[in-house]
Parts: C-alpha cells; structure tokens; sequence
C-alpha cells in the first residue's frame, strides 16, 4: 500500500479503466494520423534517389542525408524567396498590428456617432473570400504602380478586419480608469494606445502576430496573381511550385520534399514557441471540471 | 484581408469573442459600461481630432482595397471587360454575362459544373469537419488521460503548414498503384484507390487533404466551446444517472450549438477559398472534377482576361454564400427553439 503514495500511472491520471484505454487508443490513433504527413516529408526528403523510387515504398531511409536541399537551391532561388517571404510576412504583420491597435482602441473606447454601424461593416469583411475582389484588386494595384512587386502584394494586406475585430474585443477589457489616469498626467491618445493600452494585451498582440505573420507566409493566391511571374520577387510558397515540373515520378520526391520542408518550418517553429500565448490561454482559462 | 476565417481564434478569458459576436451583446463587459457614462464628456472632447488619426489607416486602407473593390466587381458583373485593359474600356451589357455563364455553351458548361464541385467540396468539408473537431475536442479536452496538449499541438501545426507544401505531399502520398497511402490500405488488407488520377475520386481527395489541414483549428474551437459548458450541468445529469451517450446528446451537443454554428460558416467560407491543390496538382482535372470556382474566377477572370464573366461568377458566388450562411443561421436558430 505504500506505493500508493508514490503510484505512477503513465500516461492515466488514476487506475486505468477500460474507458481509459480506449481514450488513449483513440488520441494515439489521431495524433499519428494528423503527424503522418508531415513525418513522411522530412523522411523522404531525407531519401536518396534510389529509396524513393523503390517500391514498395521505403519508409525510412537507410542512410539520411540532406543533398536534396542542396539540390533545392540549384532549381530555385531559395535564398532569395525566403528573404521575400520573410519582407512580406513581417512588414504586413506590422502593418496589420498597427492598424489593429489603433482602429481596435477607437471602437472600444471611443463614442462617436455611427460606431456600431460602421464596426458592422468592418466585421461583413471578414468573411469576403479573397477570389470575390481579385479581378478588380489585381487592375486596381496596377493604377497604383505596384503590380509585379512586392509592395504589391504587401500594400493591400496592411489593414484586415479580423485584427480590428480582435484588438476591440481585448481592449475593451482595459479598465478605463487606467486610460483616464494617464490622460490626466498629459498623455497623448497615441500615447495612451502605445504606453498603456498595448502593453496590457500583450498576448492578443502576440497571437495576432503570430496568425498574421503564418497567413501571409502561407499566403499563395494573391502574391501569384499580383507577381505576375516575376520569379525575383516570389516567395518561397510560390518558387516551391516550380519545383512541380520536377515532381512527375518518384525519381525527385526527395527534392520536392525537401523543398516542402523548408517551406513549413519558419511556421510551425513560430507556432511551437508562441502558442502559449493563445492555444493555452484559449483553452485553459476556461471553466474545467 | 480575408486573413480571418483562417486566422479567426478564440479570446483568452470567459468573454468568448467569437462566439460572443455571434450571441449579439450578451457578452458587454460591464466594467467599461459602468464608466461610460462619467467618461463620456472626456472621451467626446478627446475623440473629435484622434478619431481620423485612430480610424483613418485601417478605414482607408479597407475601403480601397476591399469595399471599392468589390463595389466593382458587382459593377464590372454587368460589364464588358478585359482585365488587361483599365475600367474606362468596360463597357455595359446588362445581364448577359449572367445569361452566358448559366447558358448552354461551353463558359456556362464550365462554370456550372465548377459551381457543382464547389458546392460539393464544401458540403464535403463541412460534413467531415464538424463531427472531427468535436470528437478530437472531446480527447483533448478529457482529463482521464494525458497527451491532450500533445495531441492539440500535432493537430494544430498541421493548419501552420503553407497549403502549397500540404498539395506537394499529398501529390506525393497519394500517388495511385503502390503510393504511400495505398500501401498502408493494403497493409491494413483494404482495397487501395485512384486517387486523385481518376474523376470519381479526385474531387473526394482533395476534400480530405483539407480536412487533415483544417480539422486542428477547428477542434481549438470545439475546445474553447467544451470549456464554457459549466461542470455543474455534468454533475446535476450524472445525480440523475445520465450515462455518457447520454450526457453527450443531451448537454455537449446543444450547448455546442453556438461553437458548431460558427464553425460551420467558417468552414464554408474556408472551402470556397480551395485553389492550391487544384492549382497545382490537378488543374481542375481530370475532366474537370476538381475545377473549382477560386480556380475557375481566376483562371477566366485573370488567365483568359474575361473580366467581365469573371465578375459575374464572383458575383453569383457572393450572393450563394450569403443564402448558404443565412440558412445556417436560421438552421441553428430552430434547433435552438426546439432544445
């Protein structure tokens, strides 16, 4: 009975029951479902030629190595799209933050004639698919000279609706005692929003951060659309789909795989080491149990 | 712009943002309403000159590059117009691109059947969605047994990769003959599939490249939903002697309604977008089972410089999702009724 003290289940918070394992089944189930993919990329981008051509498949290579990387750069400009898709996720992430804070603190703690309405049209653009506007988008940038580059594919991303949406919702939450006190020592309103309002919604600033910045690194129809094949300015999502001329037959899996990764690790490392500031804030400050 | 639907997440206190939005003023935070009234004098004096400062960007830039946009898509709908040439070359034609994109010729052949493969596609999505993110909600939200973290952490990075990587994988893994995929069917002694090489499967393929994609975020939401359902209600139907299918039906599943509403039209706003896959695997085929609408609107609209019919499809797409989103609306609100 002494060992009850120290009792050490695994992966069961108490004596495992039936039930208990068929959860755990379950959960093993869908986790190698969802990583399968994904662990299937960095394999075979791992194989050599040879490997990848075998069937039936090879699923682990025998000796892993990273030639097709190398070879990822003699097909592609790598270098040159990761440094435009690291301009246009950063520079549109801060543009949207920007925007967001400011025109999120207007809404929240602004009176003024017409806000509920006007927040009901900037909320009805949220839920616009982008292929509604992009005829008309794709003439419009070109009236403002910045078709075929990246400002181009930048400009028209800086504000978004669903940034404004969020800002609102946290800074409503700021007590407006702590604005007025600021107010009262001299404090500007861009002052206010910057000195006081943003650093008590750090983690909806860095979630907003955090999807803007995966949105518009994974963002593939409008750079496409806009760049024009002006293959200097792609970003690595779209110079990856030149490596599609190479994916017919398994003779160049690896290299298309390789590329593939590369492609996905800036995201999900931003993911893996911000998404405590929302997955867990999402899900554990809720009400449990 | 239409960052949201992929980006759209959930708030970290009680106050459920997005589900909030969707429930009207219900969730007022009664702190700032308490105030308004005695900071109301001040924020008025304040407002007037930082108002244009505050709103100005995000006003401006929304409005060019959203609202007049799609002003003129609505306009050029009824035009004739080549998108390589400026909007003073279009010129008036009244409904007949309507009349030609659901006409008996090829374009109307073409966009009919695109509208069709959308509509599937995104009934397919909606329909597999759904019920996986409450199912993997509920082994991510259960405390019997660890790895729920882990498991909402695998789930999610998938909807981190670019779309352009998930299309190349699974150009890959579903190659037809010996693939990965229908090896591991084989393995499992089951039959293996075409894939995306033949028409009866290739629209039904590329619905489950999304929902491996997709079914993380939604099963977040499914989470933020589960934690607003008060222990006390699993208590009081445990005293009763309500077993687990039965507090599922009963609790989980009504007091998910709000959560399963706006996963809905999130995932049919989602489903419409679809253009890597078909852009780079398939290119809509083979004959034209996955030409989907994204891919189509461009492929006429931007590729063949049809601005004019390109609009008009969009056009029909926007008023098709309004009636898709109102009927989800009106759907969940007598459900409501009858709980």
């Amino acid at each position: 009975m002494t060992a009850r003290t120290i009792s050490f289940y695994g992966p069961f918070r108490r004596k495992p029951a039936l039930g208990d394992w068929l959860v755990l089944t379950a959960i093993i189930v869908v986790a190698v479902m969802a990583a399968f993919p994904l662990v299937w990329m960095v394999l075979a981008s791992l194989e050599t030629p040879a490997e990848t051509m075998r069937t039936p498949p090879v699923w682990f290579p025998a000796t892993p190595n990273l030639n097709a990387y190398g070879q990822v750069a003699g097909v592609i400009d790598a270098g040159r799209s990761f440094i435009n898709s690291a301009i246009v996720a950063t520079v549109t992430t801060a543009g949207i933050l920007l925007t967001s804070l400011l025109a999120g603190f207007a809404f929240a703690k602004y009176e003024f004639r017409g806000r509920s309405w006007l927040f009901a049209a900037v909320i009805a653009t949220m839920f616009l698919p982008p292929i509604i506007t992009l005829i008309p988008l794709y003439r419009l940038v070109g009236y403002l000279h910045i078709d075929g580059n990246l400002a181009g594919v930048i400009v028209p991303n800086l504000a978004n609706a669903f940034g404004i949406f969020l800002m609102r919702q946290f800074i409503r939450g700021v007590p407006n005692e702590l604005i007025d006190a600021a107010r009262i020592d001299g404090a500007s309103e861009l002052r206010v929003v910057f000195s006081v309002v943003a650093p008590s919604v750090v983690p909806a600033i860095a979630a907003l951060a955090l999807f803007a910045f995966v949105y518009h690194w994974n963002s593939y129809l409008w750079p496409l659309t806009v760049l024009e094949g002006n293959t200097s300015q792609y970003p690595i999502v779209i110079s990856l789909s030149r490596l599609l001329s190479y994916n017919r037959g398994a003779m160049n899996t690896g290299l298309v795989m390789a590329g593939a990764t590369m492609a996905v690790l800036p995201p999900v490392i931003l993911f893996v080491i911000l998404q405590r500031f929302f997955v867990d804030s999402i899900v554990n400050t809720g009400v449990k149990g | 712009m239409a960052a949201i639907p992929n980006t759209a997440l959930l708030p970290r206190k009680r106050e459920s943002l997005l589900l909030g939005w969707a429930s009207g003023p219900r969730n007022r935070d009664s702190r700032s309403r308490g105030n308004d009234a005695v900071n109301k004098s001040t924020h008025r004096l304040r407002a007037a000159p930082s108002i244009v400062v505050m709103l100005g960007p995000a006003l401006l830039l929304l409005g060019i590059f959203v609202v007049i946009p799609m002003l003129l898509t609505i306009w050029l709908s009824f035009q004739n117009w080549s998108s390589e040439t400026g909007f003073d070359t279009a010129h008036f034609v009244g409904l007949s691109n309507f009349q030609e994109i659901f006409g008996r010729a090829s374009v109307g052949r073409d966009f009919k059947n695109a509208l069709v493969n959308t509509a599937l596609y995104t009934g397919g999505s909606v329909v597999l969605l759904l019920p996986l993110s409450v199912l993997f909600g509920l082994l991510v939200y259960q405390d019997r047994v660890r790895g729920g973290v882990i498991l909402r952490t695998i789930l999610f990075s998938t909807y981190m990769v670019p779309m352009i990587a998930v299309a190349l994988v699974f150009s890959k893994l579903y190659a037809p003959a010996d693939g990965p995929l229908n090896e591991i069917l084989g393995a499992f002694g089951l039959p293996g599939s075409a894939w995306l090489s033949s028409p009866d499967t290739a629209l039904g393929s590329v619905v489950l490249l999304n929902v491996w994609q997709q079914v993380g975020y939604f099963t977040v939401l499914a989470v933020a939903g589960l934690t607003q359902i008060p222990g006390s209600v699993y208590e009081a139907a445990a005293i009763d002697g309500a077993h687990a299918i039965q507090r599922f039906f009963g609790i989980t599943l009504p007091l998910l309604r709000r959560t399963l509403l706006f996963s809905a039209v999130i995932a049919v706003i989602n489903a419409v977008q679809v253009f890597e896959p078909v852009a780079l695997i398939t290119q809509g085929g083979p004959v034209g089972a996955t030409n989907v609408l994204t891919y189509h609107i461009r492929r006429v609209g931007i590729e063949r410089s049809e601005g004019g019919l390109g609009s008009a499809m969009a056009v029909t797409l926007m008023l098709a999702l309004i009636v898709m989103i109102v009927a989800l609306f009106a759907l969940a609100r007598r459900g409501g009724d009858e709980a």
